[in-house]
């Protein structure tokens, strides 16, 4: 081998672990999907061959990108597992109990081997799992013989009244440049109907083309559109009528020609390119500020007519804008239904190692929170659900015993009011019991406050830090995260925890987010040694002027704007804060007309969305000020209300805002 | 609830010190310390409160004791610690020089405040404990946290 | 620039063959996530190499290979195949098929950038 200064000079890729669990993670998300519907098929003797084949290919990939990153552990029981899943698609067997047991076992250990590369902590022992399976598949385990004509079920198509077409697809430049390539014809059709098949050739001058075998319903409106984008659609002919394939089979060594495709139709976004789109999208709001002021000073100087085709222009591209931003707000929303998806898997993996028989309802998974906020909650309420199943439901012996059911159940909800996302989580078990819980505070020293015990003092002392101590053999609610981090998590994102509880009846949790945090826009200027936040809303337009074009009329300071008077005040002397001579200040116009101001700061740094933060609390409520928020390194940003600092510096322009309360020494 | 009945029985209380004077709190009005980081300045708000910090993602007054009670300001060093407290659904950050942690104190070893306390910290003590010998000054967080105009002047420093 | 085109469903692995090349800057890269979309990239422009994951969702390598030599101008585009351990059948499919060279998984970045130094130095500029 030549040594040609390749990237790596070692054999390993630490770079693309980031990805690799991303991977990962979408991987084992199909499989944990997967796995619960094939839990059904436990002793029946049709399997769903599409499900195999998903399973299949998932193990598969799971066990390349494994390798690849040295992962053995991982590649060893993908492997396993991709094995005797390939025996469950050779057909003619029934999974039994034990089978799947052993995918469901094989599976929770390829995730701890995966999260402890991730995120550190002791590998666990793959090999009982790793050779338990690998039994199975040498013993032809796991299944049993199937009775007569029973053999894997391949979905036939029912004779269906669906019409068949020939959508074809030929990619060019143009079609590349206008954004439309195979994948997302693929994609469309998809939207519409079921792709049937999908098969490149060669036409007859020697360009490539793809026919698609599409079963859907299709209006002139959208065979129109299409062929606009470069699909031309055709009915089929009548005698074409497949069945519907499985995606593509595939044992090694054989090959058919391509069957369904599904691609997906969303993509992963980095939340920090959003974040950076709303960056670029300030940036042409600002822009578009500085465009407006241009074209009012050769608005006296053009033929008025097409002044005002431009201005019309203009006021199109305002309201571009806003829709951008608040599409790409939406972008951020997710539905709340990603946490909820691993639920099953962790009830039914919890329930089935502690005894108790548990039942898991989900409702309003369609909630969309921002996915900010998702990705915050999810640790939080894992640990509440596990912590219902493990201490809120009882066993079997204990619930027949109390009169209940013997079967447990939770119920997970998200619903939204007004802008207020309520998540609970709610079990039928035994309740909480209060004593117990004070007891418990007393030994480990914690204050109880006098007084009920009511709920609020219940979860504060569950959620006092220390009040779960490390010694707790409990694994199922470990992992470290206790009451505490679920509040303060609840709180970080200005969210309210509640606790509801019976003894013998059940418990419930409810947090409370806000739908979207309050985001807005704001222009981030220095006024002497100060860092403050102004909404751009507020803001008409950002002015630099030179301070000796400023008039001085008395107390106040005046420039010439637009042909008027602009009043001006400093903001450093607004909050008393000190000066520092510039020869240049940066003005923000907020008011119009008659009732405009000019605020001078001495820099602006630059422009950002920021989280508002609410300032509540009657010490530190000052007129001007609407709020507070973070720039990334802690430390707070007050933000600015300009309309009242306008209003009163117009009512009061002698004094400095506040009146009596001196500024702080 | 006044601060030194609030439990039958023996009270737990937080212990920090200002100006050399040692005071305490209820432990049940004490949410948690921290240290100080960065105070950002809220102009125009009283006096002897220095601005506010964020805490565990909430916006927190800073109430600086010793300007609160009179004393000269001292440069913030290591020891210096934020006592975040918690009056209703209110949460404020108070500024000690230092605080150490949990003590418990009996009832009886608590006295009302006598006269020779009159002055600035007066106000705010409810009690006097006398603990192994210390004297330690029980504080009312209400009358600390809340204020009116006319005591704000007569503060100024 | 003449193109490199990598083809394999893990986004992972892309970006990992993607790194291994690197070296070689004359080149653009340029990506997909399946049979169609790599047969799409042919139909778009001249391929100076092709790095083929065997075993993707939609379209079997091997059947992206067959299509490949079948077309004309895309006869001659040298094909590196990436291929799974102990998959013996498939890798002699894919080379019946017309690959040029196959590689396993998981390779080392220095072998799969010197299989592509050579097959490129192989075909005249």
């Amino acid at each position: 081998m030549t040594q040609t200064g390749s990237p790596q000079d070692d054999t390993t890729f630490p770079d693309f672990l980031d990805d690799y669990f991303a991977e990962c993670d979408e991987h084992l998300t199909g499989v944990r999907r997967l796995l619960l519907s094939l839990e059904g098929s436990v002793g029946r003797p049709e399997i769903n061959r599409a499900v195999l084949d998903e399973l299949f290919r998932h193990f598969h990939s799971l066990k390349g990108i494994s390798g690849m990153v040295e992962l053995r552990q991982a590649e060893d029981l993908a492997h396993r597992l991709e094995d005797f899943l390939r025996v469950l698609r050779q057909g003619g067997a029934i999974l039994t109990a034990e089978g799947i047991d052993a995918l469901f076992d094989g599976t929770q250990m390829l995730e701890q081997v995966i999260s402890v590369r991730r995120s550190g902590g002791t590998f666990p022992k793959v090999r009982d799992v790793a050779s338990r399976i690998a039994q199975l598949v040498d013993t032809g385990g796991g299944t049993s013989a199937a009775r007569e004509s029973a053999g894997n079920v391949e979905e036939t198509a029912p004779p269906s009244t669906t019409p068949l077409w020939i959508c074809t697809f030929s990619p060019s430049a143009d079609l590349v440049a206008r954004g439309i390539r195979v994948d997302t014809v693929r994609g469309r059709l998809t939207g519409a109907g079921e792709i049937v098949n999908a098969v490149p050739r060669v036409s007859a001058d020697g360009s490539i083309a793809f026919d698609f075998q599409l079963s859907a319903h299709l209006d002139e409106a959208t065979i129109a559109a299409w062929r606009e984008d470069g699909i031309d659609v055709t009915r089929a002919p009548e005698e074409t009528r497949p069945s519907i394939p499985g995606p593509a089979d595939r044992d090694e060594g054989e090959t058919t020609s391509t069957g369904a495709v599904s691609s997906s139709q969303f993509v992963r976004v980095d939340l920090a390119r959003l974040d950076e789109l709303m960056r670029n999208v300030g940036d042409l709001v600002i822009g578009r500020a500085r465009l407006a002021d241009t074209l009012s000073r050769v608005e006296s100087r053009m033929p008025s007519g097409e002044w005002r085709a431009i201005q019309e222009n203009a006021i199109v591209m305002d309201r571009q804008l806003r829709t951008l931003r608040e599409g790409i707000m939406r972008v951020r929303l997710v539905p709340v239904g990603e946490i909820f998806r691993r639920m099953p898997f962790v009830v039914r993996d919890l329930a089935r190692e502690t005894g108790k028989r548990v039942r898991l309802e989900l409702r309003g998974q369609t909630t969309e929170i921002d996915k900010f906020l998702i990705e915050r909650m999810m640790d939080p309420i894992l640990h509440l659900v596990r912590n219902a199943v493990s201490h809120g439901i009882e066993t079997v012996e204990e619930r027949i015993a109390a009169g209940k059911r013997p079967e447990g159940t939770i119920v997970l909800s998200a619903a939204t009011a007004g802008d207020i996302v309520s998540l609970d989580i709610s079990d039928d078990g035994r309740g909480i019991d209060a004593e117990a819980v004070i007891e418990r505070a007393r030994k480990v020293g914690l204050p109880i406050p006098a007084g009920s015990t009511d709920s609020a003092t219940l979860l504060s002392l569950l959620c006092a830090p220390g009040f779960s101590t490390r010694d707790e053999s409990d694994r199922a609610s470990g992992r470290g995260v206790g009451m505490s981090v679920v509040q303060s998590a609840v709180e970080e994102l200005s969210g309210a925890l509640r606790l509801e509880t019976e003894k013998g009846t059940g418990t419930r949790f409810v947090l409370e987010l806000p739908v979207t945090l309050a985001i807005t826009d704001a222009l981030i200027a220095k006024a002497g040694p100060e860092t403050f936040a102004v909404p751009q809303g507020a803001v008409r337009e950002v002015i630099e002027v030179a301070v000796e074009t400023l008039l001085q009329v008395e107390e106040n300071e005046i420039m010439t704007y637009r042909g008027a008077a602009l009043p001006i005040v400093r903001l450093s002397r607004l909050f008393g804060l000190p000066e520092t001579t510039r020869s240049r200040l940066h003005l923000f116009v907020v008011g119009t007309g008659s009732s405009a101001m000019g605020i001078a700061v001495d820099r602006i740094v630059g422009q950002r969305e920021v989280v508002v933060r609410a300032i509540a609390d009657p010490l530190v409520r000052v007129a001007g000020i609407s709020g507070a928020t973070d720039l990334g390194d802690g430390h707070v940003v007050l933000i600015l209300d300009p309309a009242v600092l306008a209003r009163q510096m117009r009512e009061r322009p002698d004094r400095t805002i506040g009146g009596a309360r001196g500024a702080l020494a | 609830m006044t601060s030194a009945e609030s439990t039958a029985g023996i009270g737990s209380y937080i212990l920090f010190s200002v100006a050399a004077t040692t005071y305490a709190l209820p432990s049940g009005e004490v949410r948690h310390m921290e240290m100080l980081e960065e105070i950002t300045r809220v102009p125009n708000a009283p006096s002897f409160v220095d601005g506010v910090v964020f805490s565990r993602g909430q916006v927190v007054p800073v109430v600086n004791l010793r300007a609160r009670f009179g004393f000269e300001r001292a440069p913030f060093d290591l020891k210096t610690r934020l006592v975040v407290v918690q009056a209703g659904t209110r949460l404020i950050g108070l500024v000690a020089d230092s605080a150490r942690e949990f003590v418990s104190i009996p009832p009886e070893a608590i006295q009302p405040p006598n006269d020779a306390l009159a002055g600035m910290s007066g106000r705010y003590v409810d009690g006097i404990a006398t603990v192994r010998d210390r004297l330690i000054l029980i504080l009312n967080l209400d009358r600390i946290l809340n204020f009116d105009e006319a005591q704000t002047v007569g503060l100024a420093v | 620039m003449p193109r490199i085109l990598i083809v394999d469903d893990s986004p992972t692995i892309r970006k990992m063959v993607r790194a291994s090349l690197r070296p070689l800057d004359s080149f653009d890269f340029v990506e997909a996530a399946n049979g169609l979309a790599a047969i799409e990239q042919l139909a778009l422009g001249p391929v100076a190499l092709m790095i083929l994951d065997l075993n993707m969702p939609d379209m079997h390598g091997v059947d992206v290979l067959r299509f490949l030599r079948s077309h004309p101008s895309s006869r001659g585009v040298p094909v590196v195949v990436l291929t799974t351990r102990g998959d013996d059948s498939s890798r002699e499919a894919a080379m019946t098929a017309g690959a040029t060279q196959y590689l396993t998984k998981p390779f080392v970045p220095q072998a799969l950038l010197s299989a592509a130094q050579d097959l490129l130095r192989s075909v005249s500029p």
